[in-house]
């Protein structure tokens, strides 16, 4: 291990953490490597994907694109502080209910996207539906999937 | 309306009359709830501690010999371990998946861009990029074969010690003279479709160990681990026990995770292994993913059609051209499927093929969801289309007259005996108001200058599984633990299908029980029997016999048990809603759980083997002719599009796709599986093209190589299932994992020639070649 040249404090999924950080570490690696947030993915590392999207301060981000260091001070959240089993999110129910999920890989990020639109528009149409997903490639096709889903959760299905 | 009822409207025929217990209900797949929660383990996510990165050093050239590879440089590196050349691999330097024609790394030849050559490892990812930098090697660049009809040319470079040529499949069935004769009209054009990419959003990775025994356990991402660890075993040149490779969960196949790629990843963690005896980390990047992943084949086709006044097909003479890049992988099967499929379903008496499969220096070719289908399915729709309009008939019209029909001789004069195409070719028409939506169409085109619309449909018929492509076997090990949970394990792997639910679903039918008290556990070499790949969408129709195959064999064990505890005989017994009853008589009863731990008091040996093989298909390699698959999976897409003129975007509106499933087993899992490859194969049909200029990729990348985004996902994608029982599928089901995919490229091209009035027959119909065609049209 280098030598840890920052300290940063954040928040991820409503805990405190403080983390010592080399210059170079981007939020992905923190998440993964130091918080075992295994969530997040990465499928390209350079911002096409969107498989590393994280919500920081409710806003979607490219995890993989973000320096650690700039995350000082916000609130990042993950999959992994939605719900639990016994306790799904109504966006993770609608998920399994309309069989969203194929390989899985981008499930994490298409859930995140969805819950910052609901989260931030009310009664969504298709067009804000699809604009809120366009960042998060799924190879499956399960777009109209997760469409469904979100109109699910809005109540429109 | 909510999406359950959704679901159960769009599936209302199979939801009716339904004598099975579970198979056609809806069933979330088996892995649903972990993925929504973030929790399944993919390789990466499984990693931990100290271990070695493990990377490729990779040819900049396209064709080139080697002529000294020097690794001092990158050995004196801080922090390098291992540099690992051709001289130092302890076993056999072959990585071919079927065919050993592919070093794992290069000896004195580089035949393809980012051809490995080297592997470094070392404890640090910046170190070990920079070190790979330091491995020096002398090239002398060769002349690249650019293109397959250069490299058939008798003077052309050789790419292996081989003929450029590696098969010339043949289809020969009637006299075409004669049919040419026949024929009041003949249509003679040109096809070209381009390379893909499958591109699995998770790329290539293994993470691999030594065990306190010094063997070597590897996980990673893959459709077949057996090929993996078969191969692993000889490379390291070790004992089958010495090795154990676990399928981890993987984000995504489509064919490049079954055939090359997964081999060589696992292969550099295990060498790194061997070499250092610690733990080694392997994976790609995107860029060296889509590089070296195996590419969908580009073909050329020409076909020469002749049809009677009245639409009816006398003869097809096809040739076929698939570049494969500089190894084989799995050309010489593609080319096979291609040529087989070729005239499309439609009954020609006549048929003359000749389908080719070339090496050329650009990057390999091999497995890719459809493999060979939807270049075949696109060049002979577009060509019925073209029939149709040089006759002035109705494309529906044509195809109504010469599609496949119990009866019917395919152009390998097999025997179609179902009416699934009938019966997909009449719902899709109907739902998709074909006719009312043509002519709505073309009244709009009249009055609007800038936007047309178009409405196009292609039909499909696929043979099913391996056919003449290997051995169709499939083993599936399932097990009762004491508390009454079944557990189903296999080689045979998910990977975002959904066939392992299927496996599953078959299970608890058969032991009528609730499928939530399945459970499937994780591919593992040490701990099954090989399976057979996990290709060709073959999990659910020839893995589903196996599963049911050994359901049997516990559900006949329990059933002796029973019938004694009951006092009737195991013929009366009913496995239905967790509960084994006499006739359905609740008082003559007994609960599934209680049965299996009054059957182990009694030593009943509750786990066991389940087995199939499918019969084997017949043809005449010199002329094709015979039955080379089992069954036939068939469906139809109708698709609407709007082309902008001035900028010749393509916006696919609207779908409608019908498939034959044979039985539907799990309709939720359908769905995905019809809207996803529909998406997919739209990508194919509009933006994806893998670009190589002399042989280099100049697009690995995923903003250089456009895959459909929801932007792109079309309004609304109407799903129709047919059942049209197969002869060897579990229960009836035929194949259906790779199929949806097949016809939007053709679907979609025959609904921008309706648009714009001229049929572009080059993939894909990205704007420029979208807007030269009309320019040429508006010239003419």
């Amino acid at each position: 291990m280098a030598e840890e040249l920052i300290r940063i404090k954040l928040t991820v999924n409503g805990r405190e953490y403080e983390v010592g950080l080399e210059g170079n570490e981007r939020l992905i690696d923190v998440l993964r490597d130091r918080l075992g947030l295994k969530s997040v993915k990465e499928g390209c590392g350079e911002g096409d994907c969107g498989l590393c999207l994280v919500l920081a301060d409710g806003v979607p981000i490219h995890s993989c694109l973000m320096m650690a260091f700039q995350a000082e001070g916000k609130e990042i959240t993950t999959v992994e502080g939605l719900g639990d089993e016994k306790n799904l999110h109504p966006i993770q129910r609608a998920f399994i209910d309309v069989g969203a999920v194929q390989c899985g890989y981008c499930i994490p990020a298409a859930i995140l996207a969805a819950k910052h639109l609901i989260d931030t528009t009310k009664n969504p149409s298709r067009e804000e539906i699809r604009r809120s997903l366009r960042s998060v490639l799924c190879r499956c096709g399960s777009y109209l999937r997760f469409e469904q889903a979100i109109l699910k959760v809005v109540g429109r299905t | 309306m909510s999406s359950e009822e959704e679901i159960l409207k769009r599936f209302a025929a199979i939801e009716q009359a339904r004598e099975f217990y579970i198979i056609g209900k809806k069933v979330s797949r088996v892995d649903a709830l972990d993925a929504v929660l973030g929790r399944p383990m993919y390789t990466g996510d499984l990693v931990t501690g100290d271990f070695l990165f493990v990377k490729a050093v990779r040819s900049p050239y396209a064709h080139a010999l080697i002529k000294g590879i020097d690794t001092s440089r990158a050995l004196k590196q801080r922090g390098i371990e291992a540099v690992i050349t051709h001289r130092d691999i302890p076993g056999e330097n072959d990585a071919g998946s079927l065919i050993p024609d592919r070093p794992l790394l290069a000896v004195d030849k580089v035949r393809h861009y980012g051809e490995a050559v080297a592997l470094v490892a070392g404890s640090r990812v910046e170190d070990v990029e920079e070190a790979v930098r330091l491995v020096d090697v002398e090239y002398e660049p060769l002349p690249v074969v650019k293109d397959p009809f250069t490299a058939m040319k008798p003077d052309a470079p050789k790419i292996q010690n081989r003929d450029n040529i590696v098969t010339h499949f043949k289809i020969r069935k009637g006299n075409i003279e004669e049919g040419f004769s026949k024929a009041d009209i003949i249509v003679e054009n040109t096809y070209k479709t381009q390379f893909m990419d499958g591109l699995p959003l998770e790329t290539e990775v293994a993470y691999a160990f030594p065990e306190k025994d010094g063997r070597i356990t590897c996980i990673s991402s893959m459709q077949n681990p057996f090929d993996v660890y078969n191969k692993v075993v000889k490379i390291l040149g070790v004992e089958p026990e010495d090795v154990r490779v676990i399928q981890a969960a993987t984000g995504g196949g489509f064919g490049p995770k079954s055939d090359e790629t997964p081999i060589d990843i696992a292969a550099y963690a295990c060498l790194a292994v061997k070499k250092t005896g610690k733990p080694a980390f392997a994976v790609f990047t995107r860029e060296e993913a889509t590089t070296v992943q195996c590419k969908r084949h580009a073909f050329t086709i020409k076909h020469k059609t002749g049809a009677t006044r009245d639409g009816k097909l006398v003869v097809w003479k096809s040739e076929l051209v698939a570049d494969t890049g500089a190894y084989i992988s799995k050309g010489h099967l593609v080319i096979a499927r291609a040529t087989f499929h070729c005239t499309g379903p439609y009954e020609v008496p006549h048929v003359w093929a000749d389908g080719y499969c070339v090496l050329t220096n650009n990057t390999m070719a091999g497995s890719t969801r459809g493999f060979g289908a939807p270049q075949a399915h696109f060049a002979a729709e577009l060509q019925m289309d073209t029939l149709a309009r040089k006759l002035g008939m109705d494309p529906v019209e044509i195809r109504a007259r010469n599609i496949l029909r119990p009866g019917s001789l395919t152009a390998t004069s097999q025997r179609i005996d179902d009416a699934g195409l009938e019966i997909c070719f009449g719902k899709a028409v109907e739902t998709a108001r074909w006719h009312q939506k043509r002519r709505e169409y073309e009244e709009f085109n009249k009055t609007s200058s800038r936007i047309k619309k178009g409405i196009g449909i292609a039909l499909l018929y696929h043979g099913n599984t391996l056919g003449p492509e290997g051995e169709d076997f499939a083993t599936v090990h399932v097990r009762i633990e004491e508390d009454g949970d079944v557990v189903v394990q296999t080689g045979l792997t998910e990977y975002g299908t959904g066939a392992l639910t299927s496996l599953a679903i078959v299970v608890a039918e058969i032991l009528g029980i609730p499928a939530g008290w399945v459970r499937v556990e994780r591919p593992d070499t040490s701990a099954v029997t090989s399976p057979g790949p996990t290709v060709a969408s073959r999990t659910t129709v020839i893995g589903g016999r196996a599963a049911a195959d050994a359901a049997t064999q516990l559900r006949d064990r329990l059933a002796e048990v029973a019938a004694r505890l009951l006092e009737c005989s195991p013929s009366e017994l009913v496995f239905k809603d967790g509960v084994v009853s006499v006739g359905g008589d609740e008082k003559r009863s007994i609960g599934f759980r209680e049965l299996v731990s009054e059957a182990v008091k009694r030593g009943v040996e509750l786990r066991v083997r389940g087995y199939y093989m499918a019969p084997p298909t017949k043809w005449d390699p010199e002329t094709g002719q015979g039955a080379p698959y089992n069954q036939y999976t068939f469906g139809a897409l109708v698709s609407e599009v709007e082309v902008d003129t001035e900028t010749g975007l393509v916006v696919v509106k609207r779908m409608t796709a019908a498939y034959d499933a044979g039985r539907v087993i799990n309709p939720l899992g359908l769905l995905a599986v019809i809207e996803g490859g529909s998406i997919q194969g739209l990508g194919h049909a509009l933006t994806e093209e893998i670009i190589h200029e002399e042989g280099v990729v100049v697009n690995p990348s995923l903003h250089g190589y456009i895959i459909p985004t929801t932007n792109e996902a079309p309004e609304w994608i109407e799903p129709i299932a047919v059942e049209s029982p197969g002869r060897i599928g579990v229960f009836g089901a035929k194949a259906m994992g790779e199929i949806p995919v097949v016809l939007p490229m053709a679907s979609i091209a025959n609904a921008v020639a309706h648009a714009i009035g001229v049929f572009i027959r080059e993939t894909p119909l990205k704007p420029e070649r979208v807007l030269k065609a009309i320019r040429e049209e508006r010239e003419r």
